[in-house]
């Protein structure tokens, strides 16, 4: 049985404003279907979506910024109406859409607590019950009854995601709102959406820009773009596709350059590539597990005294995966003003096949302080064989493990 | 009609909820609490009683302050809860935008909200008839009744109104002023049994003065505050002349008024 059928689902904003009384009256009393007299223009959020969701999935909508995730989940938690088309949600729905909406200021975290819970539909006895798991959670037993206007923002935050999360709906519509909190308290909300999704057995739609989120949590990932659903299907290769088509958007817009730099002026970077170690020639695409030679052109502006020149790849969207310096090869450098050239091997290259970025920074140790950095400097990409399966289980991550297993041994006596 | 209260009936605790978080968050850091709450109507009383001294209002056989007081009490109500209505639905944005429950759920808090507040100005009426040794009859029991049609007769206007203003803010600016002028052509400071002597007696007007009279109560408020005093302290029945003309008002324009709440209501999150 499907717990959300959406069928032709159209939603249309109108750009601009609305114009006069007469029009919007006549928009809410006439046929508000007949619009095409409007002067002004519409914007299709969201154009034609047909899909399913059966009873206990878990679904990621992913999609650029503008792609109507948001406008969906609104729809299917019914804070608006679509345009045309017809959705059926056949389901108590508990929508996350945004942590903490509705949270007043001057009352308590007590008064909080009930008053919230009951906006979000749960029953004053269901509350009670769970009211001290919720001040458990929410790490905020001494506070309780303090107004909340005195909280952090992070306490708030906090609050607001232990009162959303304890609903007992069957449905979770869940809008980005496990970025909340420091380190240990997004680990904590991850563990208890994890728990409610694997082990409750409960349907989730979940929208993030953490594509590797939704890659670990869901099973089924839809694909928006402009209003439309591009791709639907498991979320590894779904994924993939958006990092494809996201890499290529970045590497583009790393063209002109994106790339963020903070100098002190000591030292210019003229160049900064890689080059086939074969042709010479500069490359942007580097076969899996060959090596490469990394060029690197600076004009001294001032004298250099121990330079340390670190190097390091992040992925486009900004995680560091891995870092070298130039360390003891170079130690006891002094460099005059004028222009160098530093060259260096990359070995076997492990990065699996993907886009990533380069990044430079250059230290000197007289006195300590680094004069420049670069991230985003230029991309490049690990290319493999046909033969390569990009989404296959042991190609999951940026690089391999060698491995060595041993047969099994029985234990005990 | 049934299915629109029950929906309303299971909502109750998040309209309680509501109430009770608007009462609390505007009375929460005030050393007098709830005590402003009748203020207003004590002020007003003391006020209207200074000019009848001045200009002489006939007021029968009952002292001036509880009559003006009873009158204010429903008008204050009221006028209170239609103007708090209409702007409840903009006051709510962030939860119109991010969480879904019947939008009609913002004005009937604003409504409840202002019961309370008609609660603790009847301590204040208790004492003023204390003061002046009177003691209601079997009458009173209209009261009830006579309090839930004025709830109809403010949704009525702030069902409209919120969702109007949703569109044009100018709404919920121009109300109070269109309701403080209201209370002029309402029995508050003067008594019902004035304007009707004046038009069905004396006929003041003329041939008009009948008609002007049905106009005159076609306000519904006219026969609201006439029952209501006379149910506390002339310990009659309502006098169901002077309601009917506004009730039928009412009867027609609040459909309208829900069917167009339900029908903006779908546009909120998107406009608001």
């Amino acid at each position: 049985m499907a717990i959300i059928e959406v069928k032709d689902l159209t939603k249309e904003y109108r750009l601009g404003q609305l114009v006069n009384l007469k029009d919007s009256l006549k928009k809410i009393f006439l046929n508000s279907k007949n619009q095409s007299d409007s002067k002004n223009k519409q914007f299709k959020a969201l154009d034609s979506l047909n899909f399913k969701i059966e009873q206990g999935e878990v679904v990621g909508i992913i999609g650029t910024n503008g792609a109507g995730k948001s406008t969906l989940l609104k729809i299917l938690s019914g804070i608006t109406t679509p345009t045309q088309g017809n959705v059926y949600v056949d389901a108590k729905v508990a929508p996350l859409i945004e942590v903490g909406a509705g949270l007043v200021p001057d009352l308590t975290g007590r008064e909080n607590i009930y008053l919230n819970g009951t906006i979000l539909g749960m029953k004053r006895s269901e509350i009670k019950a769970k009211f001290d798991d919720i001040v458990e959670f929410a790490e905020l037993e001494e506070f309780v009854d303090t107004p909340i206007k005195r909280y952090s923002s992070g306490m708030q935050v906090r609050l607001g995601f232990s009162i959303a999360t304890s609903i007992d709906a069957d449905l979770l519509i869940v809008d980005e709102v496990l970025a909340v909190g420091d380190l240990a308290f997004q680990r904590k909300c991850f563990d208890r959406m994890e728990n409610m999704i694997k082990r409750q057995g409960k349907t989730v739609l979940l929208v993030s820009h953490n594509i590797r989120q939704i890659e670990r949590m869901c099973d089924r990932v839809l694909l928006l773009d402009h209003g439309n659903i591009l791709m639907d299907d498991k979320a590894s290769k779904v994924c993939n596709v958006f990092y494809e088509n996201n890499d290529k958007k970045i590497r583009l817009q790393a063209k002109s350059s994106q790339s963020n730099i903070r100098s002190t002026g000591e030292v210019e970077l003229k160049d900064f590539y890689f080059q086939d170690v074969l042709t010479g020639n500069k490359t942007e695409t580097v076969q899996y597990n060959s090596d490469v030679d990394v060029v690197l052109k600076l004009k001294l502006n001032k004298p250099l005294k121990k330079p340390i020149i670190v190097f390091g790849v992040h992925s486009t969207d900004f995680v560091y995966i891995t870092t070298t310096t130039s360390g003891e090869e170079l130690r006891s450098l002094e460099l005059d003003t004028g222009e160098y050239e530093f060259t260096f091997r990359i070995k076997q290259l492990p990065l699996l096949p993907r886009t990533y970025s380069a990044r430079i920074s250059i230290d000197v140790e007289e006195p300590v302080k680094n004069v420049f950095f670069g991230e985003n400097m230029f991309q490049f990409s690990i290319v493999a064989g046909q033969d390569f399966q990009r989404t296959s289980p042991e190609n999951e991550g940026f690089f391999k493990l060698e491995t060595q297993w041993q047969q099994p041994e029985k234990a005990g006596l | 009609m049934i299915r629109v209260i029950r929906d309303l009936y299971n909502y109750r605790e998040l309209i309680m909820a509501l109430a009770i978080k608007n009462i609390t968050v505007r009375y929460k850091q005030a050393y007098l609490g709830l005590l402003w709450a009748v203020l207003k109507p004590v002020l007003l009383m003391l006020i209207f009683t200074l000019v009848k001294s001045f200009v002489g209002i006939d007021s029968g056989n009952i002292p001036y302050p509880v009559l003006t007081f009873a009158a204010l009490m429903p008008w204050i109500f009221f006028q209170e809860s239609a103007s708090e209505g209409i702007s409840s639905v903009v006051g709510n944005t962030n939860l119109v935008r991010k969480i879904y429950f019947p939008r009609e759920v913002f004005p009937l808090t604003a409504m409840v909200t202002k019961l309370v507040e008609l609660g603790i100005s009847f301590f204040i009426l208790a004492l003023l008839m204390i003061y002046y040794h009177m003691v209601p009859g079997w009458s009173v029991l209209w009261v009830p009744v006579i309090i839930l049609y004025t709830m109809l007769v403010a949704l009525t206007i702030s069902l409209f109104g919120s969702a109007l203003n949703v569109y044009y803010r100018d709404v919920a600016t121009a109300l109070p002023v269109v309701l403080s002028l209201l209370m002029y052509a309402s029995p508050v400071i003067y008594p019902l049994s004035l304007v009707k002597e004046k038009f069905l007696e004396q006929q003041i007007a003329g041939d008009w003065s009948d008609t002007l009279y049905t106009l005159y109560t076609m306000n519904p408020l006219a026969g609201i505050i006439d029952a209501f005093q006379g149910a506390l302290f002339r310990n009659t029945a309502p006098d169901f002349a002077a309601i009917l003309p506004g009730f039928i008002v009412i009867m027609i324009l609040l459909p309208l008024s829900y069917v167009y709440f339900k029908r903006a209501e779908a546009y909120f999150a998107d406009v608001i």
